[in-house]
């Protein structure tokens, strides 16, 4: 145990640090040594580095984290921050299946579990991390085994599935936290639900790490998410600007810290440098793109094995991406989130996650983003993988194009299984949705 | 008929509430003079303006529920309720209410998931007294714990009964076919009637064995099409134990413990269903009782009869699976999306699994 403590501390503290400078000062000699190609896209972020280095440090200390402190696996919605309060080192199963799906490692895991008996039809997100954990193939080394599964159903209900069948495989306790669908406001008995659980959760995540959360743990790491999560608003905020200094597109990268590491201060310091970055782009008219002609708003999670694909054709024609409803979940999140007051206001903001909530709800959103970000058009990603986002992107189509005055493309693929994507018919509908615009 | 006899009931005061599958408290619409209508689909391609609205990879249960809805095939009923069953109908719910498809009263049950912990049970009694209430101001009716009470003890009747049917079913003088459209008729009728029914049917129970074929146990969300079970019967088998989630699933395990609240006793009942996905049971429990049915029954093969699309069932199989490869058990996989018949190639496979049995049946 003290071993392995020395050797996560090592790791995470010393060794992995400087194991990740020594691998991006030697990608950037190559990458200086390249000849520039041309390219549709602006300058590329300084930031990126940084948030590649973050990422790898996280990554890299899991390999060496179970054994070491209590390791949590945890739905993206779920109410992190006491289990980082308690010590907890926390693995994002879907972080970890969008690296899978960008790294073209999701059919291959899929297949490991369609072997078991799992169907094509689940989500594909579900399909590579069970696949992984079946397998131990895994593009970021090693994933550390879980001591607690922590699960919330505000994204969507397969989550409960997919950690369920992760719970019989490793044999861990799995924590639920039952978010009721919000039609409108939540009411108070179904807030107090949520409240309870989150204390049923805590005594379980005590008992396993050891610890009694502290009060003033818990608030200071509240307050850290609470800033996170404004510091990501910020940085999304510059695409109002016009042209906007980055793309949608970076935002699906750059949100990694606010969804994996939320509730610290390295994720805090990156959305600082990164603000800072995109404020300066701004002042001196830096463009994510080349040249911006026209402003898109994008609805669901990314196409992930595609993002470099779609992204090109776009800006080759002058399409900025310049919001996503995706990115900004975790930014209109943090609103409701008070430090003085952590359990009590987690069980409302994690109730209202955009995916908890009503069609109303996500039409206001889609609507504010296309009206603030000025956005002349829309891209609703008809997620085969992804139902709760995707169900009733037909009328939102309708109703976006006919009150907006926008216009507005049902493309249909999955977030990460290349194999339920057809690359000519999406080309050609985003051809065509393009060719629309002249 | 559906639609008649819904009229009738309408004609005679009560209110008719189409109900989304799976679970809502029977009992308290009972109360309120209330008749469920529950909509499975209904089976079939979905027809009409709004057959597109939902995209072809969500299941045809809530597929075909909007359809139906929106072009008017449920207008008998006064308004809608969507239990929170899973994403697709947690979805229908919202697209139907707030992007139009349903312009009447809907209402929604967010029951609980997970094992039975205190803080479900409280939400789950707050929940129902909250729809109580809705319900009574729609009705204009207010409900009686005397009312309540009594309606518990009717459907404790009818689930009894009807567990009566399916646990000795080798002993009773019905084909499948007959006996799942008498269960399935309680989807709509008003329990009376519904218990007369059931009452007329246990007379066919006899003292000994009548089903003579091979015994099977069916899982899976609903029974459809309904010609799979002249299929079987052609075959030479027949349902000995069933888990479907719109028939076995919602008959009780255990008795209901009577709470001088009658909210209290529908909480008690809730967590005395069987295992389900869509309340997320966990593998064990779910497992455990899968195994005890097939050991009752006597059950030769399991037919794993699924909805395409429908994560929580779907999430299942493979430790279904494994469960019955380790105990030997031969199953069938049959995945469909509410068709109305079999088609030639499903229908060939359950031949050629009953004849499998048979055979191993004699040989043993």
């Amino acid at each position: 145990m003290i071993a392995r403590r020395l050797q996560y501390e090592l790791m995470s503290h010393a060794l992995g640090p400087a194991m990740v400078a020594y691998q991006t000062w030697s990608d950037e000699r190559r990458r200086s040594r390249r000849a520039a190609k041309e390219s549709p896209f602006g300058p590329q972020l300084e930031c990126t580095r940084k948030l590649k280095e973050l990422m790898t440090r996280h990554y890299l200390a899991g390999r060496y984290a179970d054994g070491a402190v209590p390791v949590a696996w945890v739905t993206s919605g779920f109410p992190v921050e006491f289990l980082r309060a308690l010590g907890f080192f926390c693995v994002y199963p879907e972080n970890h299946a969008a690296l899978c799906s960008v790294q073209r490692k999701s059919a291959e895991l899929s297949e490991v579990v369609e072997k078991e008996g799992y169907s094509r039809d689940l989500c594909s997100y579900a399909r590579s991390d069970i696949g992984c954990a079946l397998s131990l193939k895994t593009p970021v080394g090693r994933l550390p085994k879980p001591d607690l599964l922590a699960c919330c159903t505000n994204i969507c209900q397969t989550v409960l599935y997919w950690y369920r069948a992760l719970a019989e495989h490793f044999r861990v306790p799995l924590v639920l936290l039952d978010t009721p669908f919000v039609y409108g406001s939540a009411s108070p008995h179904q807030i107090q639900y949520v409240r309870d659980q989150l204390g049923e959760a805590v005594e379980t995540a005590e008992r396993i790490s050891g610890r009694k959360l502290s009060g003033e743990r818990m608030q200071r790491t509240a307050e850290l998410a609470l800033e996170g999560a404004n510091l990501w608003g910020q940085c999304l905020e510059q695409g109002r600007h016009s042209p906007s200094p980055w793309t949608g597109f970076d935002g699906f990268f750059h949100m990694a810290p606010i969804v994996s590491l939320r509730g610290s201060e390295e994720t805090n310091d990156y959305y600082r440098l990164l603000l800072a970055e995109l404020q300066d782009r701004v002042s001196r008219g830096i463009s994510g793109i080349r040249e911006e002609r026209h402003r898109l708003v994008w609805d669901n999670l990314p196409v992930w094995f595609k993002v470099r694909d779609i992204s090109t054709s776009l800006a080759q024609r002058g399409f900025n991406l310049v919001c996503t409803s995706y990115t900004n979940a975790w930014a209109e999140a943090g609103k409701r989130m008070d430090p003085q007051d952590p359990l009590g206001s987690a069980a409302r903001v994690y109730t209202h996650i955009i995916l908890n909530q009503d069609l109303n709800n996500r039409m206001e959103v889609l609507r504010r983003l296309a009206t603030e970000y000025r956005a002349d058009g829309a891209i609703l990603h008809s997620d085969r993988s992804c139902k709760p986002y995707s169900m009733g992107q037909v009328d939102l189509r309708e109703k976006l194009a006919s009150e907006l005055g926008i216009k507005v493309l049902l493309l249909e693929a999955d977030h990460a299984d290349p194999r339920a994507y057809s690359s000519e018919q999406g080309e050609t509908r985003l051809a065509a949705f393009m060719e629309s615009f002249a | 008929m559906r639609t008649t006899y819904l009229q009738s009931q309408k004609d005679r005061g009560r209110r008719v509430l189409a109900v989304l599958p799976i679970y809502f408290p029977r009992p308290l619409l009972t109360a309120l003079d209330v008749v469920a209508a529950e909509l499975w689909g209904p089976p079939g391609p979905p027809r009409g303006p709004a057959a597109a609205r939902v995209q072809t990879y969500v299941c045809a249960v809530a597929r075909n529920a909007l359809a139906f809805l929106s072009s008017g095939g449920a207008d008998v009923a006064d308004g809608v309720l969507f239990p929170h069953t899973c994403d697709s109908i947690q979805g229908l719910a919202t697209i139907a209410k707030d992007l139009g498809g349903w312009k009447k009263r809907s209402f929604t049950l967010l029951h609980p998931k997970g094992p039975s912990r205190q803080s479900a049970r409280t939400y789950l009694l707050a929940e129902l007294r909250g729809l109580a209430r809705e319900l009574g101001e729609w009705t204009g009716r207010s409900l009686e714990p005397k009312r309540l009470s009594e309606a518990i003890e009717l459907h404790a009747e009818i689930d009894s009964l009807r567990a009566e049917l399916l646990t000795r079913r080798a002993r009773l003088a019905l084909s499948d076919r007959a006996l799942y459209q008498l269960l399935r008729r309680g989807e709509f009728l008003w329990p009376e009637d519904h218990l007369a029914e059931l009452r007329d049917a246990r007379k066919s129970l006899n003292g000994q064995k009548v089903q003579t074929g091979v015994p099977l146990m069916a899982t899976g969300y609903v029974p459809e099409p309904g010609s799979l079970f002249e299929v079987l019967e052609q075959a030479g088998a027949f349902i000995a134990a069933d888990d479907y989630a719109a028939i076995g699933r919602r008959l009780p395990t255990r008795e209901v413990v009577r709470h001088s609240d009658p909210f209290e006793t529908l909480v008690d009942g809730w967590f005395a269903l069987p295992p389900c996905p869509t309340r997320s049971a966990d593998h064990a429990s779910r497992l455990d009782h899968l195994e005890r049915l097939l050991e009752r029954s006597g059950a030769r093969g399991v037919l794993i009869h699924q909805q395409k699309f429908c994560e929580p069932e779907l999430f299942d199989v493979p430790a279904i699976r494994k469960m019955l490869t380790e105990r030997k058990t031969p199953l069938l996989y049959l995945e469909g999306e509410l068709e109305r018949e079999l088609s030639g190639q499903a229908v060939t496979r359950i031949e050629a699994f009953a004849e499998m049995l048979s055979t191993q049946g004699r040989a043993a």
